[in-house]
């Protein structure tokens, strides 16, 4: 649209006006400047083949996305591993194979003694804890045993009439019982 | 058949070490002292692990994979998760590098080789200083290897144990060859 407007222009300009002429002069050599034509550019129809073509995304193998397998036949077990070379090195020479049984042998034996080492400990711990029961069942005993005698006494004493021997504790403790609780309730037969 | 690579020696001498102490490098040593001499080699084929002569398994090679079906000692397979499971076929071999043997009594030999496991009761003889989850091989008490197994208890924890109680699980006993007749030298 532009162009059109300033020829329009420049046709009232030869028509008089030396001063406008002149503004408009320099406006008329700028246009006149040589410039590529313009390119015209085509808006492309939607269907066109070109744009209706995807362009091509990467897809991903199995492999490279390293996803965790599911209800593989391979068993969970097998793992191959990754970015090996395929093949089978085989162990058969006799120095080889000494070396892995040398290794093997001492890994087995670490863990034989280990586990021996544990055993002892727990053994220990074991023995510890049953001496200590049973020292507590002994003192259990003879506090029962005693608690036995100190009546076996008292009912000596009883029968002898004499009330002044109350030696043990628990005797002590019915005695105080027996105090708390007021006088003695006894039922006497004319 | 093939040798074995480095991961299937390793898993085989994990499993043999179970059983035998450090006598087992015996079995791989040279035959005699000359350069040449002959040894014994493990051989892997349909799966199965053999213990052959290195002569014998050369000879072998002529015949062909399909045909061949067994050779030297069977000591076991490599199962589909790469385990390796001892046959009772191996047990002379274990039996000669044993680390630890229970002794049992006649009246215990029996229900040994009909597949049960060896209960207190029936121990004649139990190794001092044994862990429990060792292997064990079990024999009679003129020690004649029945079987082998795997320790259910430590020594000290079998002492306190009652007559019925459980002290050696059973892997393989000497029953299988008849029991496991159709399977046992069946490859593939």
């Amino acid at each position: 649209m532009a162009p059109t407007k300033g020829a329009a222009k420049s046709k009232s300009s030869s028509k008089g006006d030396s001063k406008n002429n002149k503004v408009l002069g320099s406006k008329v050599n700028k246009k006149n400047l040589k410039r590529p034509p313009p390119k015209e550019v085509k808006s492309k129809a939607r269907t066109e083949k070109s744009l209706l073509k995807k362009s091509k995304k990467r897809e991903y193998t199995e492999a490279e996305l390293d996803l965790p397998k599911l209800n593989m036949i391979t068993p969970v077990g097998v793992v191959n591993p990754k970015g090996k070379k395929k093949g089978k090195t085989f162990v058969d020479d006799p120095e080889a194979m000494m070396t892995i049984f040398a290794m093997v042998n001492a890994e087995k034996e670490g863990q034989i003694e280990s586990k021996i080492m544990k055993a002892r400990q727990l053994e220990e711990i074991r023995e510890a804890k049953k001496k200590e029961a049973e020292a507590r069942q002994s003192e259990k005993k003879s506090k029962l045993e005693n608690a036995k005698e100190s009546i076996r006494q008292r009912r000596k004493g009883k029968s002898g009439d004499s009330e002044g021997t109350k030696l043990s504790d628990a005797a002590k403790a019915d005695e105080s019982k027996s105090k708390s609780s007021g006088k003695r309730k006894s039922v006497a037969f004319a | 058949m093939r040798p074995l690579t480095e991961e299937e020696t390793q898993t085989l001498f994990k499993k043999l070490a179970e059983y035998t102490g450090s006598s087992l490098k015996n079995l791989i040593a040279p035959l005699d002292n000359s350069p040449n001499a002959d040894r014994y080699v493990f051989r892997l084929s349909h799966n199965r692990v053999y213990y052959v002569r290195l002569s014998l398994a050369n000879l072998a090679t002529s015949v062909p994979r399909d045909n061949l079906l067994s050779l030297g000692i069977c000591m076991g397979k490599f199962t589909k998760t790469n385990k390796f499971r001892l046959h009772i076929t191996a047990l002379p071999i274990l039996a000669e590098h044993a680390r630890n043997k229970i002794y049992i009594r006649p009246n215990g030999v029996m229900p040994f080789l009909y597949g049960s496991n060896v209960s207190k009761a029936h121990v004649a003889t139990f190794p001092d200083n044994l862990v429990e989850h060792q292997g064990i091989i079990v024999c009679t008490q003129d020690d004649v290897p029945l079987g082998f197994g795997i320790t259910a208890r430590s020594t000290a924890e079998a002492r306190r144990l009652d007559p019925t109680a459980v002290v050696c699980f059973r892997q393989a006993d000497c029953g299988e060859y008849l029991r496991d007749e159709d399977t046992l030298f069946a490859s593939g």
